[in-house]
């Protein structure tokens, strides 16, 4: 486990779950302006019901437990735990983003592996996305003072950041203290009618049923329910029903956080394995979605979106998401309102025979025949009330390998290995040229030189190995005596994903780069 | 007094016999060396607070210090003239060590931080060539209740003889983003190295001269990048560091690698490319002849100076960051990180010999000097 992982996220997870020992609940009923006021204003000068700094800034959950994490260690703050997630409430609550102004930065707070980062122009990208994601920033709210201040911080701690690459190719300091600030209050600003409109909305009760589907990364789809309830201390728990495509029936339970009247944070235990749940509640309070990781690999994971039971009639999702013309496919659909009944029957469209095998409000199951000249294309779907799509195929064309690239991390001392996930996603082309995409597919991977250097210094023998499901998984890190300079088992490689379509197979390429461990990984990257 | 363990005592003799089975000469020619001495002796820093004193001819540790006051690590290593002191940056970059090399004992002492102020001094110490001066570039920040405001750079001049609470006796304005200042043998300017090659007078602090690093002036490179830890200039008094650029080609850049030597004494700056870039190099020495320089990173690299070519290039064992020079010109020292001292044959670039420091802890950016044995 890293540093990161086993401290620093421990940290978050304490702030940002009740779940383990309820900490939220054993905290002190003090108001959060009070607590500010005893455990901060000794440093932060209160005036006049507004504290120094802390006043001045919004941020997400994450960003304050990033702060207060800085205030503990680096200033010498004593904080009891459940203080400090009071005190995180407090603030994501009080000073929090709107729906709107977090959803550019969401990646981040997901930990989303591989994300392409924001771009907010060449400039900011060096000046600020060097060493974390530009989210990082894009995920607060300041005046131009406080963005100054905040390249004070920067240069005081962090001397180096004037001499390492990228730089010292600059005057960085009178760049990030110049002319950056009333740029990035330009863009991120404290005072927003974003911020001023959420925040006079009521707080949406989340208790309910939800019906669910989830999205795994190289694994197996699923769907289910999920119950949520209040819970002592302003919480939530909830309990999951879930299957997946096979037909495996599992369960779960979490208990979450809502900050800032949307921000859902979980930590669920789910088939003997322990999840973190970062979710969004739509405006509407009526759809919570995002992502759910392992707690030590954020990594792996994958997405996830519920929507009220008994809302408008709505296909959630359907699996599969492609079918082969002359096929016959089991396909489930989830979501609201989609009992097929004799006025509103479960309908493929064109050349498709439908079976239904399942008819439930939330879940209809299917067997369709298309018929062999089923004409390819994206098609309409309807059971119920409800509407849906899914797209009907000849054969494969391409395989598009996704992310096109990636990074893995070694493991070893302190630091967990970082898997890297691949999907082979595949599409057919359309007899107008177009490709229409046809969901993941099942591939088989292996991974080959990138260029004539990772050739020479054999990257491929060194640096890991796929399993079935598109996982890379690094070796260890560490001096390889068996290695050119006794180098580290990084690798630079071309990842190679062959997808077999009846008798042909097709193949999709894509970029890994394994590379030496990170130490610290902290709750924004 | 600060050192734990210091020489004659019994830990001397225990560092001899540790050193003697992990030198390992590994030809005829390191195992001949022995027998003709250089004078030579290498000190380095390591984790948390170790300095050393190496025997290049028997590849020995001749002694080991434990520095109470380095708190952490060792950066930069400057010795007085007369090499009977090394003055060290340590803790943190934010504090200046004397420590004299006979005993250990600990002469001065510079705190440049105070409790509402925090200094940090990137790599940049000089000493003057009376040995009664100090200067360090100081990176203040002063730090308020609930934030930190970056204050201007400066540069702070201490009395070598002013103890162990040494205080600046004058300090004047210096630009930012200064990693290494070099005393010129007049005693009375110093250079500083940034952005560009700034010089100053010692005593007033006037901004002399400024010449080309970013402003430098080859046809058709961009922006070179030149970043160097290290005052190496021991023994030619020419300091040198490689330095990147990008030729233009055809409308593309072709990355560079040139060599930059600045003279301390004539102040003649030359640089020049000597091979497209094949290989990082950190840093740089000039052989006594000035005939070669000799580079480290992952690989050890010859440049022959007056041809400005590459001239031969072998794999090292692993990552150094530091080179020196024999007196002789004879061998060439590796160091600068992991705990491992090597010894290099000037012409052949053949490994001679690779000696381990007692501990095994890591020379992470300390120095590699070479001083005369008295
Ligand atoms: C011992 C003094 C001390 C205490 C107590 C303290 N802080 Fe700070 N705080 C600082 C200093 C110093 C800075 C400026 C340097 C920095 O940002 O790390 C700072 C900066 C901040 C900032 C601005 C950081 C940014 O995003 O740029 C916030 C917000 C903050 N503190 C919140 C808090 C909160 C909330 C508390 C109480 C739970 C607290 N601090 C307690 C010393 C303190
Ligand atoms: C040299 C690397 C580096 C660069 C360049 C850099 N940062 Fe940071 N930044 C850091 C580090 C390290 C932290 C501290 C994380 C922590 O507190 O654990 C940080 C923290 C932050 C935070 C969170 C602070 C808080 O308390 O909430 C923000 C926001 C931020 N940076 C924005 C910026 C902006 C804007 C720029 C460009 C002007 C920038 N960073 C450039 C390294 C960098």
């Amino acid at each position: 486990m890293s540093i990161g992982l086993a401290k620093y996220w421990k940290l978050v997870v304490s702030a940002l779950v009740i779940g383990m020992g309820g900490h939220a609940a054993a905290a002190p009923a003090v108001p959060g302006q009070e607590l500010v006021r005893t455990y901060c204003s000794g440093c932060h000068r209160e005036n006049s019901g507004s504290f120094e700094r802390i006043s001045a800034i919004r941020k997400t959950p994450e960003g304050w437990v990033m702060t207060l994490f800085r205030m503990r260690q680096v200033h010498g703050l004593v904080l009891e735990d459940a203080v400090h997630d009071s005190i995180v409430r407090y603030l994501a609550d009080t000073q929090g983003l709107a729906p709107s102004e977090s959803a550019a930065g969401r990646f981040a707070l997901e930990r989303r592996p591989n994300a392409q980062d924001m771009d907010l122009g060449p400039e900011i990208s060096v000046m600020c996305g060097r060493c974390h994601s530009i989210a990082r920033a894009a995920l607060q709210r300041r005046d131009e003072e406080e963005w100054r201040k905040l390249a004070h911080t920067h240069v005081g701690q962090w001397t180096s950041i004037e001499y390492s690459a990228s730089g010292r190719d600059r005057p960085w300091w009178q760049i990030a203290s110049g002319p950056l600030p009333a740029k990035l209050a330009a863009l991120y600003p404290l005072s927003t009618t974003a911020w001023t409109d959420w925040k006079a909305l009521p707080a949406r009760d989340l208790t309910g049923n939800w019906v669910v589907s989830g999205h795994m990364p190289g694994g197996k789809d699923f769907f289910g329910k999920a119950r949520i309830d209040r819970e002592e201390g302003g919480g939530y728990k909830a309990a999951y029903q879930l299957t997946d495509v096979t037909d495996f029936e599992f369960a779960g339970e979490s208990k979450a956080l809502v900050y800032t009247g949307y921000e859902w944070r979980g930590s669920a235990q789910v088939r003997d394995r322990s999840w973190r749940e970062v979710y969004a509640l739509s405006e509407d309070g009526n759809r919570l979605s995002g992502r759910w990781f392992d707690s030590e690999h954020a990594e792996e994971g994958g997405e996830w979106t519920a929507i009220r039971e008994g809302g408008a009639a709505e296909v959630l999702a359907l699996f599969p998401q492609s079918l082969r013309a002359g096929s016959t496919t089991l396909v489930t659909m989830v979501g609201n309102g989609l009992a097929s009944t004799r006025g509103a029957p479960a309908s493929f469209g064109d050349t498709a025979k439908v079976t239904v095998v399942q008819n439930e409000a939330n879940r209809v199951r299917v067997l369709v025949k298309l018929a062999a000249n089923a004409t390819p294309g994206m098609r309409k779907v309807s059971t119920g009330g409800a509407t849906g799509k899914v797209a009907v195929y000849t054969q494969i064309d391409q395989i598009d390998v996704v992310p096109a690239y990636a990074i893995a991390r070694l493991g070893g001392g302190k630091a967990a290995p970082v898997a890297a996930q691949f999907e082979a996603m595949a599409s057919t082309r359309l007899p107008n040229g177009e490709l229409l995409p046809l969901g993941p597919m099942t591939a088989d991977w292996t991974s080959i030189p990138f260029d004539a250097e990772a050739k020479r210094t054999e990257d491929f023998k060194y640096a890991g190995h796929f399993d079935a499901r598109g996982r890379f998984l690094p070796s260890a890190a560490g001096p390889n005596p068996a290695r050119e300079f006794s180098g580290d088992n990084v690798g630079n490689l071309t990842v190679v994903a062959r997808a077999t379509d009846g008798s042909r197979s097709v193949e999709g390429r894509g970029h890994l780069v394994v590379t030496v461990q990170r130490w610290i990984t902290p709750p924004i990257y | 007094m600060e050192l734990v363990r210091s020489l004659g005592s019994w830990a001397m003799g225990a560092a001899m016999a540790i050193s003697a089975t992990l030198a390992l000469p590994l030809n005829a020619s390191g195992a001949a060396r022995a027998a003709t001495p250089a004078a030579d002796l290498l000190i380095t820093g390591a984790k948390p607070d170790q300095l050393f004193i190496i025997d290049a001819a028997t590849r020995s540790i001749r002694t080991e210090y434990h520095l109470a006051g380095a708190n952490g690590q060792i950066f930069t290593i400057v010795t007085s003239p007369d090499q009977r002191i090394a003055y060290l940056l340590v803790d943190k970059m934010e504090r200046i060590l004397g420590i004299e090399l006979a005993t250990g004992r600990e002469v001065f002492r510079a705190d440049l931080s105070a409790p509402d102020e925090r200094v940090k001094d990137f790599f940049a110490l000089t000493v003057t060539p009376d040995g009664k001066e100090l200067i360090a570039y100081e990176l203040p920040t002063r730090l308020k209740p609930s934030e930190y405001i970056v204050e201007e750079p400066r540069f702070a001049v201490f009395r070598t003889d002013a103890g162990l609470a040494a205080k600046p006796v004058r300090s004047y304005p210096a630009p930012r983003r200064i990693h290494m200042l070099l005393m010129r043998p007049n005693g009375s300017t110093f250079y500083a190295l940034g952005f560009d090659l700034y010089e100053y007078d010692v005593k007033t602090g006037k901004l002399l001269d400024t010449r080309g690093i970013q402003k430098w002036a080859l046809a058709d490179h961009s922006q070179p990048d030149l970043l160097a830890f290290w005052p190496v200039t021991e023994p030619t008094g020419v300091f040198t560091s490689p330095v990147y650029s990008e030729l233009k080609k055809d409308d593309k850049g072709v990355p560079m690698t040139a060599l930059m030597s600045l003279n301390l004494k004539s102040g003649e700056l030359a640089y020049a490319d000597f091979e497209p870039l094949s290989a990082l190099i950190f840093s740089t020495v000039l052989s006594p002849d000035r005939s070669h320089a000799y580079g480290v990173y992952t690989t050890l690299t010859s440049v022959d100076m007056a041809g400005h070519r590459l001239e031969k290039r072998v794999p090292l064992d692993h990552t150094f960051y530091a080179v020196n020079v024999s007196t002789d010109g004879r061998e060439i020292y590796v160091g600068g990180t992991n705990c491992d001292v090597g010894f290099y044959d000037a012409k052949t670039l053949a490994k001679n010999a690779i000696l381990k420091l007692p501990g095994c802890s890591d020379q992470t950016l300390s120095t590699l000097r070479v001083i005369h044995d008295h």
